[in-house]
């Protein structure tokens, strides 16, 4: 599997990672952009499983890049997780309407991010 | 002031604390801070908001405290102030601040992207009127002091 996990903090970048591989996934491949416009090249060369996104993020944000995403329709299908501060319930409700599947607020707690993982990687591999 | 107003920056400050250091800080008496005034610390992050109340959330650190706390995230020893020390801090204030949005509903607060002060009593300029109230929470761990300074227009 191929996940592409976008945000501007490296640090906050390996801790995703290092969330992720507890669960041990074979063959997992990782993606990392620090911004929407660096993520969307990407996501436009390779092909990503599930890509992992935050809000705020300099020149491209985490929710320009969802609308953007969700206006092409190779990506309409595309598993998106936001992982982001923004922690009001307007910010989610927007989130969602704009096309994210998941919306998992910092700092992430280990258990309810990879029950939630779980379910997309199922999800993937059927 | 209105403790109401605080308290979701208190708790999202224990929280992810307490999440990336597996620490849960004291909080001490806040306490009102006259603009620009001398402080002790090394570096800051800075955080604007925008939307209907305006002003900055800071939060402030010795350089042994944020190169403690930088260490225990990267796995690794860091002892000057680097790229590392930015991004943790950076992503701290950035997580302090999008959270207590959640206890701050009503008011619709945005926040900018955050930014990184350094040097021996650096200075903050507080954006807002000249009646915009900083109020300085003082934190105190088993590794060392720190502050979160609040200041919003219209709010505190």
């Amino acid at each position: 599997m191929k996940f592409l996990i976008v945000d501007d903090s490296r640090i906050m970048r390996n801790i995703i990672k290092n969330i992720i591989n507890l669960l041990k996934i074979k063959d997992v491949e990782y993606r990392e952009a620090s911004d929407g416009i660096e993520a969307y090249k990407i996501l436009e060369e390779d092909n990503i499983d599930i890509l992992f996104l935050d809000w705020n993020m300099p020149h491209l944000n985490g929710l320009d890049l969802v609308r953007k995403l969700r206006s092409i329709g190779k990506f309409t299908n595309l598993p998106i997780i936001m992982i982001t501060s923004e922690a009001a319930k307007y910010n989610v409700i927007e989130a969602v309407k704009e096309g994210v599947d998941d919306y998992i607020v910092k700092p992430i707690r280990e258990d309810t991010f990879l029950k939630k993982l779980k379910k997309f990687i199922d999800k993937c591999s059927t | 002031m209105e403790i109401k107003y605080i308290n979701p920056f208190i708790e999202a400050t224990k929280g992810v604390f307490f999440n990336f250091f597996n620490k849960t800080p004291d909080v001490k008496t806040p306490y009102l801070i006259r603009k620009e005034e001398p402080h002790k610390w090394d570096i800051s992050a800075i955080i604007g908001i925008a939307g209907e109340a305006r002003g900055a959330v800071v939060l402030s650190f010795s350089k042994f405290l944020a190169t403690y706390l930088t260490s225990i995230l990267v796995d690794r020893e860091v002892k000057e102030i680097d790229d590392d020390v930015v991004d943790t801090l950076g992503e701290m204030v950035n997580i302090i601040a999008g959270n207590a949005k959640k206890g701050l509903e009503e008011y619709m607060l945005v926040i900018s992207l955050p930014s990184i002060v350094t040097g021996i009593n650096h200075e903050i300029r507080w954006p807002g009127s000249r009646n915009i109230s900083i109020i300085g929470i003082p934190f105190h761990s088993s590794c060392g002091e720190f502050t979160l300074s609040v200041g919003l227009e219209n709010i505190i």
